[in-house]
C-alpha cells in the first residue's frame, strides 16, 4: 500500500507546484498526443500553434499578460486523453487544445466542457468536433471534410468540365465518409452532372482490382473520380488506379496533401487536392510562404502537409476573441468567437455562429500534381455553405 | 453441506483481503490523489472488473479467451443505447428500434441490462464454441471478437460505425467503479467455490477423470462463459459512463492484450492473481508515465523518452514471467495466516489445492 500512497503524494505535490507557478499568466493547455500514431498529426499543428503563441508573447502578450503553455500527453489513448484534459485544467488552462481527430480529442474536450472552459480541436474535420459532439464551448480550427468534397465537385464541374462523376469511398474513417457526404450533397446542385457509379473499399485492402475493373467496365471513362480516402491506404489505391491505365482526373480531400508519398506513384498527373494553404512555396499569399520559412527555422523541417496550418489559425482566432472580450472567461470568449463572420486569417476566412463552431464553407486552394510535381493552380469557395441540418444528418 | 460451509470458511479470507485492498486504494486515492490520478484509479477498478471477469472463465476452465473484450463492446454500446438522451439518439443513431430510441434509463439499470445482453449473447455463441477446447477454443473466441468488432464498425445506423457515439452521461466515479470491482470479485469468488466452479476446475486439471466422474465439461464451461460475459458486459457499461464516448476501436486488440497480460502476470489460476495482476501492472504503468513526464530531483529532471513506457511494460512483464512463470501469486490465493476458521489456509495453501482435497 505504501507504494500507492507515495505515488499519490507525489502526484498531489506535483499538481500543487504546477498550480502556483503561473499565477500572472494566461495558461493555454495542450492535451495532445506526444506519443502514439496521433503524434504525427498533432505535433506539426501544435508547432504551428506555438509559433503564433510566440509571436503574441513577443508583441506584448494577451491582455498585457504572457501566454504560458502547459502540456499533457494523451498517448493516443482515449482514457488517457480525458486525464490529459483534467491535468492541463488543473494547471490552470483557460483554453484546452485537443487532438486533431474527433475520436481521440473528444475525451479531453469533454473534460474541458465539464469545467466550463473553451476547447479547440487542432484540426478535426467532423461536424461532431464542436457543439454536437462536445458542447457549446468547443470549436475546431479546420474546415469540415464535407466542404472538401463539395469544393472539389464544384470546382471540377466548373473548371474541368466534369459531368460524369465516379465516387470511390474508403469506409475506414468518418473523415473519409465526410468527404463523400459533401460530394453527395453538392452533386444535385450541379446541372447535368451525374454519378455514373460508386464503389467502396477499405483502407487496409491490399488490392482494389475488383473496384478498378468496375470503373473500366463503364462505357466511357468518368470525367472525374472522387476519391474519399486517407493515408496510408490511399497511396496504394492511387497507384493501382493509374497502373490500370485510368487517366481520369482524381479529386481528393485534403488528407492527400503532401509530397512525402509521391515517390510511390512516379509521374502522377491529373491529381487534385484542396488545401487551406500551400506548403510548396507558391501560395498566392506571401505571408503563408513567410510562415513556411519560419516553421522551418523553428522545427528544422518544412511543413509536411496543410494540416500544420489550423494550429496557427486556432491561436489566432482565440487570441482575437480574448482581446475583444477583454477577458479569458469562457462564455465571453465564445460570444466573441461567434461574432466572427469571415474573419481573415493567414489560411482563409473563419466564421463561427451559435449553431456551428466549424467551417461549413471556406476558401480552398486547388493543388494539382502534374508529372509528380504539386503546385497551386486555382482557388475555389463553394457557392453556398453546406446547411447545418444536412451536416448533422450525416 | 458440511464440507461446503467449511470450504467457504477456509477460503473467505481471500475475498475479504481483496475487498479490503480495493477499498483501501479507493480511500487513499480520495484522500491524497489529484483528479487525473483519481481517473487512473477508476480505470484500474474497471480493469479489475475485466480481469476478474476474464478469470471466471479463463482461470476456471483453462481455456484462454481472446474474445471477452467483445462482451465489453456489447455492454458499452448497450449502455450508450439505454442512457443517451433520446433527442441526441434520434440524430446520431437513427436506426435504433423505437423502444431503444425513446429509452433513457438509470445508469445502474442500464449497466445490469448491458451485462444481461452480453450474457445472452454468450449463451447463444457459447453453446457452439464451448464444445471446442484448447487452442481451437481460443481461436474461436478471437474470431468472435473480430466478428463483433466488424459488425459494430459497420452497422452505421445503430452503432454509429467507426465514429464515436457521444452523449453518454458521466456516472462512473471512483465509488461506482469500486462497487463494480467488488461486485465482480464477489461473483468470481462465489463461482469458483460453487459446484459448477469446482467441477470446471476439475475438468481443467484432469479432463478425462472429470468426465469419467460425471462432469459435463461443456455445460460447466458454458456456465462460466455466461457469468464472465455478464460481468464484462457490466464493466463495459461502466467504462462507457466513465469515458462518455464509445468507439469500436476502444474494444479491440489493445484492451484484449493488456487485460490478458494482467491476468497472466498475476497468476491465471487464482482470483488473487487476477486482482493483483491489475494492481501491479497499473502501478508500474503509472510509475513509468510519471517518469516520462519527468520527475524533479533537486533541480535536475529525470525523464525517459515518450513512448518508452509501452516498451518498458513489455520488458517488465517478460522479467516477471521469467522468474515467476505461473504468475506473481504462483496461482495461489492470498490468505490470512491467522485466519481462525478452517485449518486449510494456515500454511497458505492455494484454493485449488484445497478444492482438490475436498474433491
Amino acid at each position: 500500500m505504501s507504494r500507492v500512497k507515495t505515488l499519490a503524494l507525489a502526484a498531489a505535490f506535483g499538481t500543487l507546484i504546477a498550480q502556483t507557478a503561473w499565477a500572472d499568466d494566461i495558461v493555454v493547455g495542450f492535451a495532445t498526443a506526444e506519443s502514439g500514431f496521433m503524434q504525427a498529426y498533432d505535433k506539426p499543428a501544435q508547432d504551428a500553434a506555438m509559433i503564433r503563441i510566440d509571436e503574441i508573447n513577443k508583441a506584448g502578450g494577451l491582455l498585457g499578460k504572457q501566454i504560458k503553455v502547459v502540456t499533457a500527453d494523451t498517448k493516443t489513448d482515449r482514457a488517457e486523453g480525458a486525464k490529459a484534459g483534467l491535468e492541463v485544467l488543473d494547471k490552470g488552462a483557460e483554453l484546452v487544445i485537443v487532438s486533431c481527430d474527433y475520436d481521440f480529442g473528444s475525451p479531453a474536450a469533454l473534460a474541458a466542457e465539464a469545467a466550463g472552459k473553451v476547447s479547440f480541436f487542432l484540426c478535426a474535420e467532423s461536424i461532431k468536433a464542436g457543439i454536437p459532439g462536445v458542447g457549446p464551448h468547443s470549436f475546431s480550427a479546420s474546415v469540415l471534410a464535407a466542404v472538401q468534397g463539395a469544393t472539389m465537385a464544384e470546382w471540377a464541374y466548373n473548371k474541368r468540365n466534369a459531368r460524369n462523376f465516379y465516387r470511390l469511398l474508403d469506409t475506414w474513417t468518418v473523415y473519409n465518409k465526410g468527404i463523400c457526404d459533401g460530394f453527395d450533397w453538392q452533386l444535385p446542385h450541379l446541372k447535368d452532372a451525374k454519378l455514373v457509379g460508386s464503389d467502396t473499399f477499405k483502407n487496409e485492402d491490399a488490392s482494389i482490382a475488383s473496384q478498378i475493373s468496375r470503373i473500366k467496365a463503364l462505357p466511357q471513362e468518368p470525367d472525374a473520380i472522387m476519391l474519399c480516402t486517407m493515408m496510408p491506404g490511399a497511396v496504394s489505391a492511387v497507384k493501382q488506379i493509374r497502373a490500370a491505365g485510368i487517366k481520369a482526373p482524381i479529386i481528393n480531400g485534403s488528407g492527400m496533401d503532401g509530397s512525402y508519398w509521391l515517390s510511390a506513384v512516379p509521374d502522377l498527373s491529373n491529381f487534385y487536392v484542396p488545401v487551406q494553404g500551400s506548403i510548396y512555396g507558391d501560395d498566392p499569399n506571401p505571408a503563408v510562404n513567410a510562415f513556411n520559412k519560419k516553421y522551418k527555422e523553428v522545427t528544422g523541417g518544412d511543413p509536411s502537409s496543410q494540416y500544420v496550418y489550423p494550429g496557427y489559425v486556432l491561436i489566432d482566432v482565440w487570441a482575437k476573441a480574448v482581446e475583444r472580450a477583454k477577458t479569458t472567461d469562457a462564455d465571453a470568449v465564445v460570444a466573441e468567437l461567434e461574432k466572427m463572420k469571415g474573419e481573415q486569417t493567414l489560411f482563409g476566412p473563419r466564421t463561427f455562429t451559435n449553431e456551428i463552431h466549424h467551417q461549413n464553407t471556406g476558401r480552398y486552394l486547388i493543388v494539382e500534381t502534374d508529372k509528380g510535381k504539386p503546385h497551386v493552380i486555382d482557388q475555389w469557395t463553394i457557392s453556398e455553405p453546406i446547411p447545418v441540418a444536412d451536416l448533422l444528418k450525416q | 453441506m458440511a464440507k461446503r460451509s467449511s470450504l467457504i470458511a477456509r477460503t473467505i479470507s481471500t475475498l475479504i483481503i481483496l475487498i479490503l485492498l480495493l477499498i483501501a486504494i479507493a480511500v487513499v486515492t480520495k484522500l491524497v490523489g489529484s483528479r487525473p490520478f483519481e481517473r487512473t484509479v477508476v480505470e484500474m477498478f474497471i480493469r479489475v472488473m475485466l480481469v476478474a471477469g476474464l478469470y471466471i472463465f479463463v482461470g476456471n476452465s483453462g481455456v484462454i479467451s481472446f474474445g471477452h473484450i467483445g462482451f465489453m463492446c456489447l455492454g458499452a454500446y448497450a449502455a450508450a443505447w439505454f442512457t443517451i438522451p433520446p433527442a441526441m439518439k434520434g440524430v446520431s443513431l437513427p436506426g435504433l428500434p423505437s423502444f431503444l430510441a425513446h429509452a433513457q434509463l438509470h445508469f445502474l439499470v442500464s449497466a445490469a441490462l448491458a451485462g444481461l445482453l452480453a450474457a445472452i449473447f454468450a449463451l447463444i455463441v457459447g453453446r457452439i464454441m464451448m464444445r471446442l477446447s484448447g487452442i481451437a477454443a481460443s481461436i474461436a473466441t478471437f474470431a468472435m471478437l473480430a466478428v463483433i468488432n466488424t459488425v459494430y464498425s459497420n452497422w452505421d445506423s445503430v452503432t454509429g460505425g467507426t465514429g464515436s457515439i457521444v452523449g453518454i452521461p458521466f456516472n462512473t466515479g471512483i465509488w461506482t467503479a469500486l462497487g463494480g470491482a467488488i461486485l465482480v470479485v464477489i461473483i468470481a469468488y462465489l463461482y469458483q467455490i460453487s459446484r459448477s466452479g469446482l467441477a470446471l476446475r476439475a475438468g481443467r486439471d484432469e479432463a478425462t477423470a472429470a468426465a469419467a466422474s460425471g462432469i459435463d465439461i461443456v455445460r460447466e464451461r458454458l456456465i462460466a462463459f455466461v457469468i464472465s460475459a455478464f460481468t464484462i458486459g457490466v464493466a463495459g457499461a461502466l467504462y462507457a459512463h466513465f469515458l462518455g464516448v464509445v468507439n469500436p476501436d476502444a474494444f479491440y486488440l489493445g484492451v484484449t492484450f493488456i487485460t490478458l497480460s494482467m491476468l497472466v502476470v498475476g497468476g491465471m489460476n487464482s482470483l488473487s492473481g487476477a486482482v493483483l495482476g491489475v494492481i501491479v501492472i497499473s502501478t508500474i504503468i503509472q510509475l513509468l508515465r510519471w517518469l516520462e513526464k519527468g520527475i524533479d530531483l533537486g533541480g535536475t529532471t529525470i525523464a525517459i523518452p515518450n513512448g518508452l513506457q509501452e516498451i518498458a511494460i513489455g520488458l517488465v512483464m517478460i522479467v516477471i514471467l521469467m522468474f515467476r512463470p505461473s504468475g506473481l501469486t504462483r496461482n495461489r490465493e492470498l490468505v490470512w495466516r491467522y485466519w481462525p476458521f478452517g485449518k486449510g489456509s494456515v500454511n497458505g495453501v492455494a484454493v485449488s489445492k484445497t478444492i482438490e482435497n475436498v474433491r
